[in-house]
């Protein structure tokens, strides 16, 4: 056991003591806090306003002066505060943070000058006018550079036919033709078309006799936020929260795991290939080298583990989600870390014992990444139905099922308790399995060498041993 | 006195090639035992079954009076000719390690390993990264990593392959100490003056088969020595040669670069011959040749040993007096 120790010691500090390991684990934290606190200022510094005209065809009579009213510098004005003020009200219900007056008042800043009012301005084009003349100054845009003589240029083109204003005999409206220069800012897109729709919606209210302004006021629903009842009280319901959950207890499971796997792999090549096998196996087994390389890349995947949990728990609490977070969760998140390791670090080991360099290892990776990340192609369906028959099938099926199990458990719905030990029972008989194949597999791979090994060859050695 | 290690019937085959074949071996408590044959003659092969790292096909052994290494390897120090260092970690880590591997004492390792060091003229590699080290360097530093333990059984599987003679040197004098301490000590080798040079017992061994397993005495005893060299003080035309052949004893005369080569019949006196020479010509050098190893060893295998001779030339370079015994 000493000896077991001293190997598993020496394997976590060799990993973790590289300056490689450092900088893989800090730096995407770093890049991530950096891009966060450089978004303001990027922001500040958005894409200039879209200037340009909207060409407007009007054979109803009725649209082209609505329209242009919706694109006075007024209009449009009050329409980006208005999204602004939408935007801070979904922003302070995602993130309660923004009570605080200061954070508010800089998001307020960052959406403001990332939402610039587009400068546009209506062309009212005869009835007669020729349609391919028309859309001609639209085809001129294509590929100039946008902002030399901006103001000038046609970017969109709207044609209204009558019968959009007036309904046929038949009954129903004609729509509207809408011509686009490529490359349009897709909330401009919307924006102009939303008017289009508003001002030919106003136009039918009229010719019926009917007041817009007043039938408008009477069919404007405000939003209303979802609320989730439960014993403790009621909540906002976010739903792409709930939806992230079970991702980042899946990834957080599947990066620990692979990365420590992976690591494993990379040492048991060097010291096949460094030739430094022989001299090991003089003072301990094969199963106690095993064992202690296995033991000490557990350390080395249970550290990444543990900065990517405190650092998502530590953001659910600096947002004030912690009621998101089922601790239950946690502890079963370390129980399939450990099982899920120990299936993933066997595979690794045994490869890395049998091949002679990294190349000849990934020949026989192929197929173990490939079932590895099923879970990563399965975590959205899974945790959007986590009592599927599909989901339940998966839970049983070693090696993947830790990854199943953490996304269900932190998925929306509750999953039947007795599930939750069948699971782990068999996630643990994948485990044993596992470790004994590798454990034959490395006692005669470790001293192979020469052809590079099939699996039909690992097969071959596990009887032999 | 037990038996360090006691072969018994031992055979190993690796697919259609047998490495060994029915060996049988007893390595007594304290011996200096050299392991000598040629490049594939199953010298490793047989290490590794008393290290317990392969298992034989038939037969059995005993290491220490148990009947796997693997329970004694605490008393076992074992440097195997596929041998590495792990090249980022540092020298004093990576001994520290090995150290503790072997069960050395923590209180005491780390000044056991600088003392180590030290001894071996690598004081100042303690923090290098192993990398850093020449190949020589690398060398001392696994046979440290061998004997740190101060191992009752140690086993070098090439001790001086790849060593420079100032290391060679070195490197004979631990094993000596070693085997003074009363340790016993194996070692392999293909060349076969190390052997010749240190160890008390010689165990050869060719495609498999033991074919000579006695103590260094009873080898000489058994090749006694049939050729005396000469080399005259004048230049070799104006020694007159011819007559000696027709000397008492004296089976043939060989004319080599610098000088004479008397083959002796097998009931010659050496002395006899020698002083009779003298009599006749001014001598600078004359000794009675003991048969190398090399020429024991290509004696005992007899016809295969054309096959061989260019092996050992390509080995350490060509060696005119075992051309000589060839041909003879």
């Amino acid at each position: 056991m000493r000896k077991t120790l001293a190997v598993a010691w020496r394997e976590f500090w060799a990993t973790v003591g590289t300056k490689g390991f450092i900088l893989g684990v800090f730096l995407p934290l770093i890049i991530m806090g950096g891009a966060l606190s450089l978004m303001p200022i990027l922001m500040n510094k958005s894409a200039p306003a879209v200037t340009g005209r909207i060409g407007v065809i009007d054979h109803s009579g009725a649209v082209a002066d609505k329209l242009a009213k919706a694109f006075s510098p007024e209009e449009l004005k009050k329409r980006t505060e208005k999204r602004v003020k939408r935007r801070m009200e979904q922003a302070g219900q995602m993130n309660p943070a923004m009570a605080d007056e200061k954070t508010k008042r800089q998001a307020e800043m960052a959406l403001q000058a990332m939402y610039k009012a587009p400068e546009l301005s209506v062309d009212i084009l005869g009835p007669d006018t020729d349609l391919d003349a028309a859309k001609a100054p639209i085809m001129e845009v294509a590929g100039k550079a946008r902002d030399a003589g901006a103001a000038h240029q046609r970017l969109a083109l709207a044609v209204i036919p009558a019968g959009a204003v007036k309904a046929a005999e038949t009954g129903g409206f004609t729509p509207y033709e809408f011509f686009i220069a490529p490359k349009l800012d897709p909330e401009v897109q919307d924006d102009i078309r939303e008017q289009i729709s508003r001002a030919v919606v106003d136009a039918r209210l009229e010719a019926a006799g009917l007041e817009a302004a007043s039938v408008r006021s009477i069919i404007e629903q405000p939003r209303s936020e979802t609320r989730v009842v439960t014993k403790e009280g009621e909540r906002s319901s976010n739903e792409v929260a709930a939806l992230l959950m079970p991702m980042g207890f899946m990834m957080l499971l599947w990066i620990s795991v692979i990365t420590g796997g992976q690591s494993l792999l990379s040492s048991t090549v060097e010291e096949k290939g460094s030739r430094i096998m022989e001299v090991l196996l003089s003072a301990v087994s094969p199963m106690q080298l095993m064992v202690g390389k296995i033991i000490g890349q557990m350390g080395v995947a249970l550290v990444i583990l543990l900065v990517y949990a405190a650092l998502g728990v530590g953001s659910l609490a600096a947002f004030r989600q912690m009621h998101m977070l089922d601790p239950m969760n946690l502890v079963y998140l370390a129980v399939f870390f450990v099982l899920g390791f120990f299936m993933v670090a066997s595979m690794m080991a045994a490869i890395g014992s049998a091949v002679n360099d990294i190349r000849e290892a990934q020949a026989l990776m192929g197929p173990v990444m490939m079932v590895l990340v099923i879970p990563m192609v399965l975590w959205m369906p899974i945790s959007r139905n986590p009592n599927s028959t599909f989901a339940q099938v998966c839970s049983y099926l070693p090696p993947i099922n830790p990854f199943i199990m953490v996304v269900r458990l932190a998925g929306s719905e509750e999953i039947p308790a007795w599930q939750i030990p069948i699971s782990i029972l068999t996630a643990l008989f994948g485990a044993v399995v596992s470790a004994w194949f590798a454990a034959k597999v490395f006692r005669i791979g470790v001293l192979m060498y020469g052809k590079p090994p099939n699996f039909r060859t690992l097969l071959k050695w596990v009887r032999m041993a | 006195m037990t038996d360090a290690i006691q072969i018994r019937g031992v055979t190993k085959t690796f697919g259609p090639k047998v490495a060994v074949r029915n060996l049988d071996l007893t390595i007594p408590q304290g011996s200096l035992y050299g392991f000598i044959g040629p490049n594939g003659a199953g010298k490793t092969t047989t290490i590794r079954m008393i290290m317990s790292i392969i298992f034989p096909d038939k037969g059995d052994l005993e290491v220490l009076g148990r009947t796997s290494a693997l329970d004694s390897k605490d008393q076992i120090g074992y440097l195997p000719e596929e041998r590495g260092v792990y090249r980022k970690m540092r020298v004093g880590a990576f001994l520290n390690f090995m150290g503790r591997l072997k069960g050395v004492d923590a209180l005491h390792l780390d000044r056991i390993v600088r003392d180590w060091l030290d001894r071996v003229g690598l004081k100042d590699c303690y923090r290098k990264k192993c990398e850093e080290l020449s190949k020589g360097m690398q060398q001392k530093v696994q046979f440290i990593a061998a004997a740190i333990h101060k191992p009752q059984l140690l086993i070098l599987d090439e001790p001086f392959s790849g060593l420079d003679p100032v290391n060679r040197r070195l490197l004979r004098e631990l094993i000596m100490e070693q085997h003074r301490a009363g340790h016993t000590v194996i070692f392999s080798t293909h060349a076969m003056f190390e052997a010749e040079q240190l160890c008390d017992h010689l165990f050869m061994i060719h495609k498999g088969d033991k074919v000579l397993d006695l103590p260094i005495g009873e080898v000489w005893r058994k090749y006694d020595p049939r050729t005396v060299i000469i080399e005259p003080m004048e230049a070799l035309h104006d020694v007159d040669s011819s007559s000696w052949a027709s000397l008492p004893g004296v089976r043939e005369v060989q004319q080599g670069g610098r000088g004479f080569d008397l083959r002796l019949t097998d009931d010659a006196d050496p002395s006899a011959v020698m002083e009779a020479v003298t009599r006749t010509t001014r001598v600078r050098r004359m000794e009675i040749k003991r048969p190398s190893l090399e020429d024991i060893f290509i004696d005992l295998v007899g016809g295969e040993a054309a096959g061989l001779r260019a092996e050992l030339e390509a080995e350490h370079g060509a060696t005119p007096e075992l051309t000589e015994v060839a041909r003879a």
